[in-house]
């Protein structure tokens, strides 16, 4: 009978809902798990690439990570062409911000007006909503390192570390019982390894599959993001493998 | 006195043996009156790319902020360095678009090629008609003296 109320998106249904924000949402839990912890001295964003045919042409350094402007990086999960819209705005937002106030646009004000922008699509205009929901990465005088995710329905949060994307449920479990608020970012990328080999252990994990980065502050003032290169994600999930071949044979 | 000589520049870009060199006069002044003698004209809009802007002090800094957003969203959706002929371009573009009222300001580039670590240098008019030197670009109110320097001292491979 609520059938009547989720095919427009700026209708409440009578139990207070909103249908097509959360059929976005469900979009989400389809698509590539992405993984976010912020360290001490970096942030670390993990990414599940599902397009890994061996006749695609690898013209893009990444899939799924993007830098957004001089201070801020984010990753996708979700519908590809949307996602691509997005970053296009917010690295338009960021710019103007620049030009105005020549100065970097802090992280929180960025992932805001992005999220009033999707906010506008749930409200009216007839549009859907996006299907995609974003880790935001970066840093700013205000507050140093920052990590925050947003989502279809506008809302946006900031985290410690969080995860968007299929099996995204466990790996906050995951990461809720590791995680140590003063952790390093050398301790950071085995937990993230660690966590994704737990949620993907249906299709095995490669390096191929997998898309690390870490965003730091250089001596120089700057914010850099480090894709980490395929050998040393191979080498950290055969050290995963060979941890857990030890862990159960004890 | 015209709008181009109200606060005063002379400018001066020269191409070496696989380097460029780029230099300002650091007068801020307005009309007669020196305000500083401190001022910064040059901007570096890349790791091997300067631009240096002559002209109305307000407009050198208008154009440069403008220049430097168009040039972030360049880097960020090509995912690479921009090269100086589409550097060349983006600044034509954009006086252009004030051909009927235009920036009092005229920018003089000077960098090297990203990829092939080729010298460029570059000069405009305030309504964006580029001219790529090989030798030499002189600018700014005291861009005939210069010119007259540049072309007695000036030969060709001169090291750093």
């Amino acid at each position: 009978m609520s059938r009547r109320y989720d095919s427009r998106t700026t209708m409440f249904s009578p139990e207070g809902r909103l249908y097509q924000v959360e059929y976005a949402m469900e979009a989400i839990g389809n698509a590539g798990t992405c993984l976010g912890i912020l360290a001490k001295d970096g942030i670390l964003l993990a990414c599940e690439k599902r397009i890994t045919n061996k006749l695609l042409d690898e013209i893009f350094e990444t899939e799924k990570l993007y830098r957004l402007s001089p201070n801020m990086v984010c990753s996708v999960a979700g519908i590809t062409s949307d996602a691509n819209t997005l970053v296009n705005e917010l690295r338009l937002i960021a710019q103007r911000y620049q030009l105005n106030y020549q100065e970097s646009m802090p992280c929180e004000q960025l992932v805001a007006s992005m999220c009033d922008v999707k906010q506008a699509y749930t409200q009216f205009g007839g549009k859907r909503p996006f299907g995609v929901s974003l880790l935001y990465a970066g840093w700013d005088h205000h507050f140093g390192l920052q990590l925050y995710q947003s989502d279809p329905s506008g809302n946006y949060s900031g985290w410690k570390a969080t995860c968007i994307g299929a099996n995204n449920a466990q790996a906050i479990s995951s990461l809720d019982s590791d995680y140590k608020s003063d952790m390093s970012l050398q301790e950071a990328i085995p937990l993230a390894i660690k966590v994704m080999y737990k949620i993907m252990d249906q299709n095995k994990l490669t390096a191929e599959k997998l898309e690390i980065a870490t965003v730091t502050r250089t001596d120089e003032g700057t914010t850099e993001m480090t894709i980490i290169p395929r050998e040393t994600v191979a080498e950290l999930i055969t050290k995963r493998e060979q941890e857990i071949a030890q862990e159960t044979q004890k | 006195m015209s709008i181009d000589e109200y606060n005063g520049c002379a400018i001066v870009a020269m191409v070496g043996k696989d380097c460029v060199a780029l230099a300002t006069d650091t007068r801020f002044g307005v009309q007669r009156s020196t305000i500083t003698t401190d001022f910064q004209r040059v901007f570096q809009m890349g790791p091997r790319l300067f631009v240096a802007m002559s002209g109305l002090v307000t407009d050198a800094y208008t154009v440069s902020a403008r220049l430097k957003y168009r040039l972030n969203l360049y880097e960020l959706r090509e995912n690479r360095p921009v090269s100086p002929s589409v550097f060349v371009s983006m600044v034509s573009n954009l006086l252009y678009e004030r051909r009927f009222g235009p920036y009092f300001s005229t920018p003089v580039i000077a960098g090297l090629d990203p990829t092939s670590g080729k010298p460029f240098i570059a000069g405009f008019d305030c309504i964006g008609d580029p001219s790529i030197g090989s030798d030499f670009i002189t600018d700014g109110t005291a861009g005939e003296q210069l010119m007259g320097m540049c072309e007695t001292f000036w030969r060709p491979d001169l090291n750093k």
